[in-house]
């Protein structure tokens, strides 16, 4: 009865022109809602990392949806939660830009708080739906395809040939950090020439067997090779080793996987791998769902939020052979639980190493 | 006895073959290097794995049923192979006993798929899809959280592309399982018997044909063809993950069908699904040396393909299964 209360406060509360604000919702009628693509991509399992290590610092219940690849099953298990009649603090990772409008629109009726992270429709702002869609955040694509190309052009002395692998063509992702390298080598590598491009799905097997394609097509021409994650690279590179290339190939990526990692550390090839970028899945989730939190709890209200707190963007960080010892701690076992603890000191837009960097732009994502 | 095996792979894959050869050319001349020995030898490396899975894929489908389990056995036992051979996650070792156990769980996952569908009548589209689902899932279990296992053993990893007579090893792997394939489809009780439920089950019944054991041994086979192909997958690879079969399942059954291989059973045969293997991997490998824009890649190779089946299959037009 309290719930339902509330929820109807909830829904009164947003059809009063936004201004007027829900009466805040107590700890023991909430649950943290962790919503992921899929549940065997490391990225999506740290997700879930994060949405724990935070339900155990709060104490709130946690439930995972699983959307197995679609935006059917996402949305039906998302429903599901919502008709329980707990209050919803949500994160949810979209399987499509063209999913978040419904979801959202499911957790407002059902007086829940969302925060949506890397894909949403560009002109389907959270200042436009109120607060119950808290914040849109994301991790700039473009800065990562930049780190890339950066790290790629500096390793082969400013001149040579690259070839590009993008993840699935249509995600925004992948698009962005496509763009980001692009841009980053018309602008300052002028000798750099990109040979061709092909989108692997961040597959690592398609990875592999379009690296194996274009090794045939250019042979030793390619200088470099950049992947739009670490799982197509992880495939590129036993593509140049099997052709015994990869000591005369440098590679550059996103992710930071372990298995990356394991690769810097040992110099394998030559010290092939000459660049990367970190972020980590728990680190997104946790933060997603502390904004919702606050949201629901009173401490902040979203719409008194500047724009670069509704559509944020949150700091990726560059790193190189020189640089990937500082990242070792945020992989240690408890580094969630750490991440989260000084997420709940500082707020979700001032902690290291994901501090909030810029946003609330007209297209924040197509950044 | 090539003659032999031709025409009792139904009317003769000749036109298939033709379009093969057809494509070659064209590719050829659109980039020389196509036909380069290194190009060649990629494209038989990239066939291997698809090539030992479409075996088993046509024993199943050539007695009217289908296999759908092959990414989820895939991913259980490639996963189940890197635990236990020198890996960077678990320091384990066993040996020969690692395939053992591996291509185990495959034939074990055929053989639990075969007892569902002809134990309790429950159609083979279903009982193989949720043993996908099962394999999946001990793959990710075997998977968890932790690192990404990868080999160690530098011997072990370089093994499918090593080239030995100038052809990969991975090939020679597919290649001998192609050759039993055809040999069983073609000369033992066996093969004759799983035509023969395809064509009609119930004469098979009354000539003595042990119809449900049959359905069993075939699906248990082919599990344990899709577990060796998920153990050179992750082999190839490097490293081990639960989705190490991903989208082979849409390379293997398609390439039946092109290849000639009936849906409803009873026609094709191993020779023919495995050209229709090649036709894939030599359209998706030519494309990318010609240089289409990847924009366009799906779309010019969906169209190619189309152009490809209607010519080769239209001395046949009135004879094919699918009317509807």
């Amino acid at each position: 009865m309290k719930t339902k209360s509330l929820l109807l406060a909830g829904i009164a509360a947003s059809t009063l022109s936004g201004a007027a604000l829900a009466a805040p919702v107590a700890k023991e009628d909430m649950v943290l809602v962790v919503s992921v693509i899929n549940t065997t991509n490391p990225y999506m399992i740290s997700n879930i990392e994060g949405g724990k290590a935070l339900s155990e610092e709060l104490g709130i219940p946690l439930e995972i949806v699983n959307s197995n690849g679609s935006s059917q099953t996402e949305i039906a298990g998302i429903m599901s939660i919502l008709a329980s009649g707990k209050t919803p603090i949500m994160f949810v990772n979209t399987v499509a830009s063209s999913d978040a409008p419904t979801i959202v629109d499911a957790v407002k009726q059902a007086g829940g708080y969302v925060t949506i992270w890397w894909n949403k429709p560009a002109d389907y702002k959270p200042q436009d739906v109120g607060d119950n869609f808290v914040a849109f955040q994301k991790i700039p694509g473009l800065s990562s395809g930049a780190c890339g190309a950066k790290a790629i052009a500096e390793s082969i002395g400013g001149k040579g040939n690259v070839v590009l692998l993008p993840g699935v063509p249509d995600s925004t992702t992948s698009k962005t950090r496509v763009a980001g390298f692009r841009a980053e080598i018309e602008a300052n590598w002028p000798d750099i020439k990109i040979l061709d491009e092909r989108p692997s799905n961040w597959d690592p097997q398609l990875g592999a067997r379009n690296a194996q394609d274009l090794i045939v097509k250019y042979g030793d021409q390619i200088n470099g090779v950049w992947s739009a994650d670490d799982g197509m690279q992880i495939g590129a590179m036993q593509s140049f080793e099997n052709a015994g290339l990869l000591d005369k190939v440098k590679f550059a990526s996103d992710g930071l996987y372990p298995k990356t990692l394991e690769d810097i550390q040992s110099g394998r090839g030559n010290n092939a791998i000459v660049g990367e970028t970190f972020h980590r899945g728990y680190m997104a989730s946790a933060v997603g769902l502390y904004t919702a939190y606050l949201a629901a709890t009173g401490e902040i209200v979203p719409s008194e939020l500047s724009d670069d707190k509704r559509e944020s963007l949150f700091q990726l960080s560059c790193v190189t052979p020189g640089n990937y010892q500082q990242y070792l701690q945020y992989d240690e076992p408890g580094a969630p639980a750490a991440f989260v603890d000084r997420l709940v000191q500082n707020g979700p837009w001032a902690t290291d190493p994901m501090p909030l960097v810029g946003g609330g732009r007209a297209d924040a994502s197509e950044w | 006895m090539v003659n032999h095996l031709l025409s009792r792979e139904s009317k003769g894959p000749t036109g298939l073959i033709l379009a093969v050869v057809a494509l070659m050319v064209v590719f050829s001349f659109l980039n020389p290097r196509f036909a380069s020995v290194e190009n060649l030898q990629n494209v038989l490396f990239q066939s291997s794995v698809p090539l030992i899975i479409v075996v088993g894929a046509t024993l199943v489908i050539l007695m009217g049923s289908i296999d759908l389990s092959v990414q989820g056995v895939m991913g259980a036992a490639g996963m189940a192979w890197i635990l236990i051979t020198p890996n960077t996650r678990t320091g384990l070792d066993y040996g020969v006993w690692a395939w053992v156990i591996a291509l185990g769980t495959g034939v074990a996952l055929g053989l639990f798929a075969g007892l569902i569908y002809e134990r309790l009548k429950v159609p083979s589209f279903v009982a193989t899809l949720g043993t996908w689902y099962v394999g999946l899932g001990i793959g990710i279990m075997l998977y968890g959280n932790g690192l990404l296992p990868s080999l160690t053993n530098e011997a072990l990893a370089r093994w499918p592309t090593r080239l030995t007579l100038g052809i990969p090893n991975s090939f020679w792997l597919a290649g001998a399982v192609v050759v039993v394939g055809l040999v069983i489809m073609n000369y033992t009780r066996f093969g004759r018997g799983l035509l023969a439920i395809g064509n009609n089950e119930a004469i098979a019944r009354s000539s003595g044909i042990s119809v449900s054991r049959y359905k069993i041994m075939a699906l248990a086979i082919a599990g344990g063809l899709s577990a060796l192909a998920g153990i050179l997958a992750t082999m190839q690879l490097g490293s081990g993950s639960s989705d190490i079969g991903s989208t082979q399942l849409f390379t293997v059954i398609p390439a039946a069908v092109i290849g000639g291989t009936a849906l409803s059973g009873g026609e094709g045969g191993v020779l023919r699904s495995s050209l229709g293997v090649f036709l894939l991997v030599i359209l998706n490998n030519g494309l990318v040396l010609a240089g289409v824009d990847p924009d366009y890649q799906q779309g010019v190779f969906g169209l190619i393909l189309i152009l490809a089946i209607v010519t080769v299959a239209w001395p046949h037009r009135n004879r094919l299964k699918v009317a509807k």
